[in-house]
């Protein structure tokens, strides 16, 4: 006989004129080996079909269900039952659009973040697609897989202080993308170039430091060693420019 | 970007590399009054070793005008600093309600530890340029004078009270510049974490020290001239 869990959740329809933001309470049996995904799934099931929230691949891959368990972002198919209190209340991520109830629209943010970014290699090199592919040492493919490793699931976004106050701010997953074009050899960008993208306060110095997304990370990407590398790159990288500029030429 | 997303955003600047210049100004006015403050502390701890030693170090910082240019330029690193970490400082109310419902809601001791360094700001920037008004005022320092004004009025209690925000603010900041600047790594957080931590207990235990001893010897020297 497990612990009947005691759920609180977040309950609100955009589309629906007549909607109004509550918590609706819910009660579930725990069983074995249950997850937070499989509890939301038996509660939709069983109790309310009209319960909304996002799910894919429930194997903390597709980074779909994440959402605010107990005030913290975080991922619902990695979050055990057994683990938790017997009083669970949840809350779809701040910052991003709401779709309904737990669900929310973070496709929207993430594209904008990769035009941002340019989250793409840009390089001039012409590439021959008959040939077998350029070869690359494998100790920076293995740090640029480290830091690609990231799933989108926006908690880092919704965990920062920064982010939750100027709707503009990049946050550390835009961040972490550029980090990881920084690394790649095949990216020709230019140190100026990347000034350009993350060189403000909507950027690496509008981070304030406070390492939520460090610690809420469902992947445990290094995201603190990365803000603390593009901190230390681009302040250098704005004194380089100022000695420069005003050299006489 | 709930919302708004799809819009572009244009940010104009008239000059592109401010944002990056006011932050090393911040990290930099920040660092020196770190600096300041723990030398600051062992100034006036010396009083602990006795009033002689104290003495000898003001009359040292005085004669070498250390205290005249630097007091001054420590006032304007004050405010500068104030001014500079104040763009990152939610001011309005709506603002304030964001900022404080995410502290709650996350319960996360990094966010929590900016809260304080948020509110302990303004208390600070208020006393502290009480303090520094008051003993710029009254030169030279000597531990006779200092004790004099810590026993005067409410002069205890306003120490008793500046003195643990001070400490909050200077140890988290040293802890806050560490973690910015990547000198603080993932490896070594949960050390930094404990050297904030003794930092601000050993400032403290120290900090209430050197108030208590110039509590006593005001006592004792009133005492003495009969007063």
């Amino acid at each position: 006989m497990g612990r009947n869990i005691h759920f609180e959740i977040f309950r609100y329809n955009p589309q629906d004129t007549a909607s109004i933001p509550r918590m609706q309470t819910y009660f579930l049996e725990e069983t074995i080996n249950m997850t937070l995904f499989i509890a939301l799934t038996r509660l939709r099931e069983e109790q309310d079909p009209s319960l909304v929230f996002d799910f894919c691949c429930r194997a903390g891959i597709c980074g779909s269900c994440a959402m605010v368990i107990n005030g913290r972002p975080g991922l619902a198919c990695q979050t055990q039952i057994k683990n938790m209190p017997g009083h669970i209340s949840l809350h779809p991520l701040p910052v991003f659009k709401i779709i309904g109830d737990l669900s929310v629209d973070t496709g929207v943010w993430f594209r904008e973040m990769y035009r941002k970014t340019e989250s793409w290699i840009h390089t001039r090199a012409e590439v021959d697609p008959t040939l077998e592919e350029a070869r690359m040492d494998n100790a920076v493919a293995e740090e640029i897989y480290e830091l690609e490793r990231c799933i989108e699931c926006g908690c880092c976004i919704a965990a920062c202080g920064t982010a939750n106050l100027r709707p503009d701010f990049m946050g550390a997953a835009a961040l972490n993308r550029i980090a990881r074009f920084m690394i790649d050899p095949r990216d020709e960008r230019s140190e100026r170039e990347y000034f350009d993208i993350i060189g403000t306060d909507f950027g690496i110095f509008g981070c304030m430091g406070l390492l939520a997304c460090e610690d809420v990370c469902p992947k445990q990407l290094p995201l603190q060693d990365q803000l603390g590398f593009l901190r230390r790159k681009m302040g250098f990288a704005a004194l380089r420019q100022i000695f420069k500029t005003s050299r006489p030429a | 970007m709930a919302g708004t997303a799809t819009m572009l955003y244009a940010h104009p600047q008239a000059h592109p590399r401010r944002d990056a210049c006011l932050d090393w100004l911040q990290m930099i006015t920040g660092a020196c009054l770190v600096i300041f403050m723990w030398c600051h502390m062992l100034l006036v701890s010396s009083v602990l070793v006795g009033p002689a030693l104290m003495d000898a170090i003001a009359w040292f910082f005085e004669a070498t005008y250390l205290v005249q240019a630097g007091g001054p330029v420590i006032f304007v690193c004050f405010l500068a600093h104030f001014i500079l970490a104040a763009r990152k400082i939610p001011f309005t109310a709506g603002d304030q309600e964001i900022a404080w419902t995410h502290a709650r809601m996350l319960r996360h001791r990094d966010t929590w530890l900016w809260m304080v360094q948020m509110v302990t700001a303004m208390f600070i920037l208020v006393m502290g340029a009480i303090h520094m008004w008051v003993v710029l005022n009254d030169l030279p320092i000597t531990a006779e004078r200092s004790a004099a004004r810590v026993a005067s009025g409410g002069w205890l209690w306003f120490y008793f009270i500046l003195l643990p925000l001070a400490e909050l603010h200077v140890s988290v900041g040293a802890y806050r510049i560490g973690v910015k600047w990547g000198f603080i790594s993932r490896q070594n957080r949960p050390k930094a974490k404990r050297i904030e931590l003794c930092m601000f207990v050993v400032f403290m235990v120290i900090g209430v020290g050197t108030l208590l001893v110039f509590n006593h010897m005001a006592t004792v020297l009133s005492a003495g001239r009969g007063v």
